[in-house]
C-alpha cells in the first residue's frame, strides 16, 4: 500500500513529538523540586478561565505544576473519588447542601489561618459556614465567586410601557398587571424543569420565614406537626405569593424547559424572568444584545426589608490529607487574589465575594450589586433541606396548579419522615 | 409421590458399569465454572453487599453504623413509597395487557401470507434494538412539541397541551413509549410460537367450517399458551422495573406523579444520600417481583394446553 505523499512523515512527526512530550512529562513528575497539584474543577463552562489562571500561577511559581481535572457530573465524581480515598489536593465545588454534607464528613482541610479569609464579605462567609463544617470554627472552603438570585427584566420593554422597577410587592403586581393588560407576558415560566421554580421559593421563603426557621425546625426532630414552627404555619404567605407570580406566566409553560426560557427571555418574549445571575451567560449566548436588568424580589411592601438571595457559586477547598498542604495553600491564595477573583467574576457574570478591590461592573447585575455592599444578602434556603426531600418536584406540582395547603402538608410530612429515619453516626 | 414403590429399587448399589456411566466428566464442571464465577462476582456478591447495607445508615460515602431492621420499619410508614408502588403497578398492568394484545395481533398479521413478510418482520423488530433513552428523548420532543402543534392545527383542544405536562396524563405517555418499545420483542416470541402450530389443524378446521375468530380462540391461542405465559411474565417483570422510559420522558414528574419504584430508589439512594434506606426498599421490591412472577407462572401454566 502506498501512502499519500506527506502522510507518513507527519505521522512519524506526531509519534516522535508524542514520545518526546511523554519523556518531558515523566521527567517533570520525577523531578523532586516540582510539586504537582491535582486540581478538581467542577464547572464545565469555566475550564478555559481556570486554564488561564493556572498558566499565570505556574509562571509565578515554577516549583508547582497544577493539573486541572474537570468532569461532567462533579457531585457524583467527587463522591467516587472520596470513596477511593483519592481526595484532590485543591478542589472547587458549588456551595450547596452537598458541599455541606462533605464538609461535615471532614473531607476538607481547615483554612481559617489563610489571610484571605478576612477579606471575604462577612455575609458570604456566613452563607458557606451555615452549610456545615467539620467542627465549629473551622473554615473548610473559601468563596471564590458568588451568584445572586432575583428577577431579571427586559429594560427595553420596561421603558416601552413606562414601568418603573418595582420596589414593593404591590408595585411588582401592578407592573405584572400592566404587562398582562398590554398583551406582553409578564413572566416567562419554565415548568417542564421543576427546579426552575426553586429560585422563587428561596427568595420568597427566605425573606418571609421567621428568624432561625430551619434551626428550630431541625430541633423539633420528627414531631413537626406539634412543634412551634412548620411549613404549614410559617410558609403560607410565601407560597401564596409564589403561586400569584406563577399565575402571570405564559400559556404552555408546562412544556417549556430552562433552555427554552433563556432563549425566549433573551428574544424579548417576556418582560421579566425569575432566574438569577447564573442565567445571564446563557441568555446572552442566545441573544448577545439582550438588554437585561435585575432587581431583588420585593417580598413585602417595605423596601428596607428586601434582601438578595446569594449562594457561593464556586467554593475553593483543600483536601484534608493532601501531601502538599503548603503548595495547595499557595495556589488557593493566588486564586483568591483580588485581580483573579475580579476577572473571573467579569467573565462569568458573577459577584466578587471579597470586600476589597473588586467592583461589579456588569450592567445586568447593577440592580443587585448594592445589596452585596450593604451585606443585605441571605443564603439559598433549599440548601438547608435534606437532599432526599424532592422539593423541585413538589414545587412543580404546586406551580402547575396544586394547592398551597397540599404543598405545605407534604413538605411537613416528608420533613418529619426523613427526620425520623435519619439515624446519625456517633461523632468522635 | 409414591415413595414406597420407588424406594426399594434405588436402595441396592447399582452395578459398576452403570456407576461409570452416571459420572459426569469433569470437563463439564470446568466449562460451567467461569460462568458461575462471573455470576457470583458480578451479581450475587453485589446483591449480598446491598442486602448488608440495607441494615445500615450508609449514605453512599463516609461513616456508617448498623441500624438493624429500622430501615425496613420506616419503609412501611412512607407514603411516598406507597405512591410509587401504586403508579408502578398501574403502569405495569396496563402496559402488559396492551403490549400483549398489540404484539399478538401484529404477530398474527406477520405470520399470514403477506408480501414483504421478512421485511416487515425486520421493521417491527427495530424498536427493540434502539436504546430506550434515545427513543425516550425523541418521544419527549414529539409529545411536548409535535403533538400539540398538530392538535392546534387540527383544532383538537384537548391535545394542545403536552400530555407529559399534566400529572393526570403523563403516565399515558410513559405507557405509549414502553408499549411501542416492548412490543418488538413480544412479536418475535409470538411469531416463534405461531410457527409451531401445524397447518393441518387449520385445514381441518376450515373443512369443518370454523370462522377465523373460532380458529383463533380454539386453535391459535391455546396452541401458543406457553409463549403467552412467558410473554406475560417477562413483560410484567420488565415493566415493574421501569426506569429508562421515565428518566427520559418525565424524570418522575410532573411533581412525583410518574415516580416508579426504581426511579425512587435511584433518586433517594444515589442523589438523596439515603443509600441504606433505599437499598432496603430495593430488597423488599426484589422479593415482591419474585413472588409476583412465581404466582403468575403458576396461574398461567395451569391453563396452558397440554399436547
Amino acid at each position: 500500500m502506498k501512502l499519500p505523499p506527506g502522510r507518513a512523515p507527519r505521522a512519524v512527526r506526531y509519534l516522535v513529538g508524542g514520545t518526546a512530550l511523554a519523556l518531558v512529562l515523566s521527567a517533570c513528575a520525577t523531578q523532586d523540586d516540582v510539586v504537582t497539584l491535582n486540581f478538581f474543577q467542577f464547572k464545565p463552562e469555566a475550564v478555559a478561565n481556570f486554564n488561564g489562571i493556572i498558566d499565570r500561577f505556574e509562571a509565578e511559581n515554577p516549583d508547582i505544576r497544577v493539573v486541572q481535572n474537570h468532569v461532567p457530573d462533579a457531585d457524583t465524581a467527587i463522591r467516587t473519588l472520596l470513596v477511593k480515598d483519592k481526595t484532590p489536593d485543591v478542589l472547587t465545588l458549588n456551595g450547596n447542601g452537598r458541599y455541606g454534607e462533605l464538609a461535615e464528613a471532614c473531607v476538607f482541610a481547615d483554612l481559617s489561618d489563610l489571610t484571605v479569609v478576612e477579606q471575604v464579605r462577612p455575609a458570604v462567609g456566613d452563607i458557606i459556614g451555615e452549610l456545615g463544617s467539620c467542627s465549629t470554627g473551622e473554615v473548610n472552603a473559601v468563596p471564590f465567586s458568588s451568584n445572586a438570585s432575583g428577577i431579571l427584566y427586559n429594560r427595553g420593554l420596561f421603558a416601552q410601557y413606562g414601568v418603573e422597577v418595582p420596589t414593593t410587592w404591590d408595585e411588582l403586581l401592578a407592573a405584572a398587571q400592566t404587562f398582562e393588560d398590554a398583551g406582553v407576558t409578564p413572566f416567562y415560566t419554565t415548568l417542564k424543569d421543576g427546579w426552575t421554580v426553586s429560585p422563587a421559593f428561596v427568595n420568597l421563603g427566605g425573606a418571609l420565614q421567621p428568624e432561625d426557621f430551619f434551626d428550630r425546625l431541625r430541633a423539633e426532630g420528627s414531631d413537626v406537626a406539634a412543634g412551634e414552627v412548620s411549613f404549614s404555619k410559617d410558609y403560607p404567605e410565601a407560597m401564596e405569593k409564589l403561586t400569584t407570580l406563577y399565575s402571570f406566566g405564559q400559556d404552555g409553560a408546562a412544556s417549556r424547559d430552562y433552555n427554552a426560557g433563556n432563549a425566549a427571555f433573551g428574544a424579548g418574549e417576556s418582560a421579566m424572568y425569575m432566574q438569577g445571575s447564573y442565567a445571564i451567560p446563557a441568555i446572552r449566548a442566545s441573544n448577545p444584545d439582550a438588554n437585561i436588568g435585575s432587581f431583588p424580589y420585593p417580598a413585602t411592601n417595605s423596601p428596607e426589608d428586601t434582601v438578595v438571595v446569594s449562594g457561593v457559586d464556586v467554593a475553593v477547598s483543600v483536601g484534608r490529607d493532601t501531601e502538599h498542604p503548603e503548595e495547595a495553600r499557595r495556589f488557593v491564595e493566588f486564586l483568591m487574589s483580588p485581580e483573579v477573583v475580579q476577572q473571573y467574576a467579569q467573565e462569568q457574570s458573577a459577584f466578587s465575594p471579597l470586600t476589597t478591590g473588586a467592583e461589579t461592573t456588569d450592567p445586568a447585575l447593577a440592580g443587585l450589586a448594592p445589596y452585596f455592599d450593604d451585606n443585605r444578602i441571605i443564603g439559598f434556603i433549599d440548601h438547608q433541606l435534606p437532599a432526599s426531600l424532592p422539593l423541585p418536584q413538589y414545587l412543580q406540582e404546586l406551580a402547575l396548579g396544586g394547592s398551597v395547603e397540599g404543598f405545605l402538608s407534604v413538605m411537613d410530612r416528608e420533613w418529619s419522615k426523613i427526620a425520623a429515619r435519619t439515624i446519625p453516626n456517633e461523632k468522635d | 409421590m409414591s415413595t414406597d414403590v420407588s424406594r426399594p429399587a434405588r436402595r441396592g448399589t447399582p452395578p459398576p458399569a452403570m456407576r461409570q456411566d452416571r459420572r459426569v466428566p469433569r470437563v463439564f464442571y470446568l466449562m460451567v465454572l467461569p460462568a458461575v464465577a462471573l455470576f457470583a462476582v458480578f451479581h450475587t456478591l453485589p446483591l449480598l453487599t446491598g442486602m448488608f447495607f440495607s441494615l445500615t445508615n450508609y449514605a453512599g460515602y463516609g461513616e456508617w453504623s448498623f441500624v438493624g431492621l429500622q430501615n425496613y420499619v420506616n419503609l412501611f410508614g412512607d407514603d411516598r413509597i406507597y405512591n410509587a408502588y401504586g403508579f408502578t403497578f398501574l403502569f405495569a398492568i396496563v402496559s402488559t395487557i396492551a403490549v400483549n394484545i398489540i404484539a399478538l395481533a401484529v404477530a398474527i398479521a406477520l405470520n399470514g401470507r403477506i408480501r414483504f413478510k421478512t421485511g416487515f418482520r425486520g421493521i417491527f423488530f427495530i424498536p427493540n434494538i434502539l436504546s430506550i433513552l434515545i427513543v425516550g428523548y425523541v418521544f419527549n420532543y414529539v409529545f411536548s412539541n409535535s403533538v400539540p402543534a398538530i392538535a392546534e392545527a387540527l383544532g383538537i383542544t384537548s391535545l394542545t397541551t403536552s400530555i407529559l405536562a399534566s400529572p393526570d396524563t403523563a403516565w399515558i405517555g410513559v405507557v405509549i413509549l414502553s408499549v411501542w418499545q416492548a412490543a418488538a420483542f413480544n412479536i418475535i416470541i409470538y411469531l416463534a410460537g405461531l410457527q409451531t402450530i401445524p397447518t393441518e389443524l387449520y385445514e381441518a378446521a376450515a373443512l369443518d367450517g370454523a370462522t377465523p375468530w373460532k380458529q383463533f380462540t380454539s386453535i391459535t391461542f391455546p396452541m401458543i399458551g406457553a409463549f403467552f405465559t412467558i410473554n406475560m411474565v417477562l413483560s410484567l417483570k420488565n415493566f415493574l422495573q421501569v426506569f429508562d422510559q421515565i428518566i427520559s420522558l418525565t424524570a418522575g414528574g410532573p411533581g412525583t406523579s410518574t415516580e416508579s419504584i426504581s426511579v425512587l430508589i435511584y433518586r433517594g439512594g444515589f442523589q438523596g444520600g439515603e443509600y441504606g434506606y433505599q437499598t432496603a426498599n430495593a430488597v423488599i421490591y426484589l422479593f415482591v417481583i419474585i413472588a409476583i412472577s412465581f404466582i403468575q407462572l403458576r396461574i398461567l401454566q395451569r391453563r396452558e394446553a397440554s399436547f
